[in-house]
């Protein structure tokens, strides 16, 4: 997968684009809204990680270059603001979903990896990681062609999971990825333990392989 | 009282009661000089009388003149001082009797002495007096009726442009952006206010807009940095030759991370609904509101072992889902998470009450310090801002949030209003 990135603050850029490129995107960065825009007019990307606040302008200066040209990137904007207005105006002028700052990498990935998706699987919507394949749409879940029933929580924490997958995920990510913030960080981490538990079962028991890694004090793996 | 009025009762009581003193002292001095008139007429015919017997060394015949009567009383007395003093006089036309002046003196005839006694009508000097005081208490009365209605009307066309400013003054809203607007007017002192007020609020206006903007952009500023500790937190995990401890430490820095986050929203929030900026509004349902939250925080309720009573009635308002949703939210979450284990929450929502109760501290919280910023329990780790939040959003549609402890629960109560 092909991105790129938009961000003027560059230690982030330099986290977003390494986290990416371990795990095999292909990465290009962009501080301003010039050299963004310049490198969109030349190559095609998958997706592009926009950020709105940026020195030279804002970011929709983007999409609506993107709007104009006729071009079907992907835009994931990254917003220190979490308004409203600024959301429903980004999606609007083409901006496929909206994330705000801070995010874990985790949740930028799964996010990301959810948008793609859907535009570029298309009628497909079957997404296959090893022995469990998952129809999107259904939102049914197999293992090794049998079918296996999870819960809501279980369903978005396995697709978060594959989003990242051969990544340690921390508690805290898959708590804010589940409950947003209306939950204690330590009670969740006693729900994530549970739904952990039984997600971990069900695939074991239609695979016999365990999927998940426990880095003990941190979080999980999903390997 | 009105300034208006108490100038009015003032100026009303000074002019009353001097033109009283002044009309009983006015009486007086009339009275007196026609008394002395009196008198001295009284005095010429005494004069008259003593001449009369010089002349003609006889006593006059007592004549009864239309005005005055004399009469001669022989004495003894060798030495009388002449005395002039009020008396009853007979008029013998009207047949009635009048009030009258007297005066008597000593006389000396043929070597005997008598007392002469002459008295004059005083009718028409008491009707002359009459008539003075029936002007002086008519003239009283329209004075006081004047200055009445000068002060009434004048007074209050005078100071309305005061009550213009005061109005403005008193629907003064520091978050709106409106101004206040100069008064027009002729009088210097309530052109200088209606300036200084101006002013004023321009400059209130101009600072809260600013320490807002200030809030908004500090929040702001703090989410990138933010989001580079929480990002490099992520890649730092990744690393799996740490050991657990240190593990353990990243996962503390995470939660503050998180923390300062959710600080941080919650400051934005505040601002937004100060400024009255999600204005979102739609007609939306309480009760469905809260039952989906109810949905939300089954786990969390069922965890805990909490007892969830619920006696909802359907109730329609016009308001923003995102700020409602907030509302009820933080209403839950409050309940769940300063409760004790197998407690209990009650939600009643009929007509346009919602309350919230719930078990937990056995003894009830400052009821006017919880809705504070940063006010928080001793035990909490929330982030001190949920109530003040939740009032916020109360004062933002008009409703009225009430605490109070009843038999051990704590119970939140608010008044919504139904969409006019």
């Amino acid at each position: 997968m092909k991105l790129l990135i938009v961000e003027d603050e560059q230690t982030l850029r330099d986290t977003i684009e390494k986290y990416f490129t371990e795990e095999g995107s292909i990465c290009e960065v962009a501080e301003n809204l010039k050299t963004a825009l310049k490198k969109i007019a030349v190559y095609e990307y998958d997706c592009i990680l926009l950020d709105i606040g940026l020195p030279d302008g804002d970011g929709f200066a983007i999409l609506e270059y993107l709007r104009a040209s006729g071009k079907n990137e992907c835009v994931l904007i990254i917003s220190a603001r979490n308004s409203l207005d600024d959301k429903i105006k980004g999606l609007n002028i083409g901006a496929d979903d909206y994330i705000t700052k801070p995010f874990h990498l985790a949740e930028l990935k799964a996010r990301l990896m959810a948008i793609v998706r859907r535009k570029t699987f298309g009628s497909n919507n079957i997404l296959t990681y090893n022995e469990i394949s998952i129809d999107l749409l259904g939102r049914n879940v197999m293992v090794n062609d049998k079918v296996t029933v999870l819960t809501k929580k279980e369903y978005d924490m396995l697709l978060y999971f594959i989003a990242n997958k051969g990544k340690v995920i921390s508690k805290n990510a898959i708590a804010e990825h589940l409950w947003g913030d209306e939950m204690d960080m330590l009670d969740s981490f006693d729900f994530i333990y549970t739904h952990i538990k039984n997600l971990r079962k069900k695939l074991m028991e239609l695979s016999g392989k365990d999927f998940f890694a426990t880095i003990y004090g941190i979080g999980y793996k999903f390997v | 009282m009105k300034l208006a009025s108490h100038y009015n009762k003032v100026s009303v009581i000074i002019s009353v009661s001097v033109l009283l003193v002044s009309g009983l002292v006015y009486y007086l001095i009339i009275n007196h000089i026609a008394r002395q008139q009196l008198d001295d007429g009284l005095s010429e015919e005494v004069a008259e009388v003593v001449n009369y017997v010089a002349q003609n060394h006889k006593l006059p015949k007592p004549v009864e003149f239309d005005e005055d009567q004399t009469s001669f009383a022989k004495t003894t007395l060798t030495h009388f001082d002449t005395r002039f003093f009020d008396a009853p006089y007979a008029n013998p036309k009207e047949k009635k009797v009048e009030a009258g002046r007297a005066v008597s003196a000593l006389i000396n005839a043929d070597g005997e002495n008598y007392v002469v006694t002459i008295i004059e009508s005083r009718e028409d000097t008491e009707y002359l007096i009459q008539i003075i005081s029936a002007i002086t208490l008519a003239l009283t009365a329209v004075l006081l009726g004047i200055l009445i209605i000068t002060n009434r009307y004048v007074l209050n066309g005078l100071w309305r442009p005061f009550y213009r400013i005061l109005d403005q003054v008193k629907w003064f809203n520091v978050a709106d952006a409106g101004k206040v607007a100069a008064v027009d007017t002729k009088v210097d002192e309530f052109k200088d206010l209606g300036d200084a007020v101006a002013k004023m609020s321009a400059r209130v206006t101009l600072e809260y807009q600013g320490l807002k903007a200030f809030t908004e952009n500090a929040s702001h500023e703090m989410m990138t940095p933010l989001a580079v500790i929480t990002s490099k937190l992520d890649m730092l995990i990744q690393d799996e030759t740490l050991q657990p401890d240190q593990f353990a430490q990243i996962t503390d820095i995470y939660s503050a991370a998180s923390r300062l986050s959710r600080i941080n929203q919650s400051l934005l929030l505040l601002v937004k609904i100060d400024n009255n900026l999600l204005q979102d509004t739609e007609k939306l349902n309480v009760e469905k509101v809260i039952m989906e939250k109810a949905q939300q925080f089954h786990e969390m309720i069922i965890n805990k072992n909490i007892q969830l009573d619920m006696e909802l009635t359907s109730l329609e308002i016009n308001a923003s889902r995102y700020l409602i949703d907030v509302l009820i939210n933080n209403l839950f979450s409050n309940a769940i998470r300063h409760n004790k284990n197998s407690g209990n929450i009650k939600i009643e929502l009929s007509g346009n009450r919602l309350q919230f109760q719930n078990t937990g501290d056995p003894n009830p919280l400052q009821q006017d310090a919880i809705f504070e910023r940063f006010y928080k329990g001793r035990t909490s780790d929330g982030t001190g801002l949920g109530l003040a939040i939740i009032k916020n959003i109360c004062a933002l549609y008009h409703c009225e949030i009430k605490y109070a402890f009843k038999k051990g629960m704590h119970c939140f109560c608010i008044d919504f209003f139904k969409p006019v």
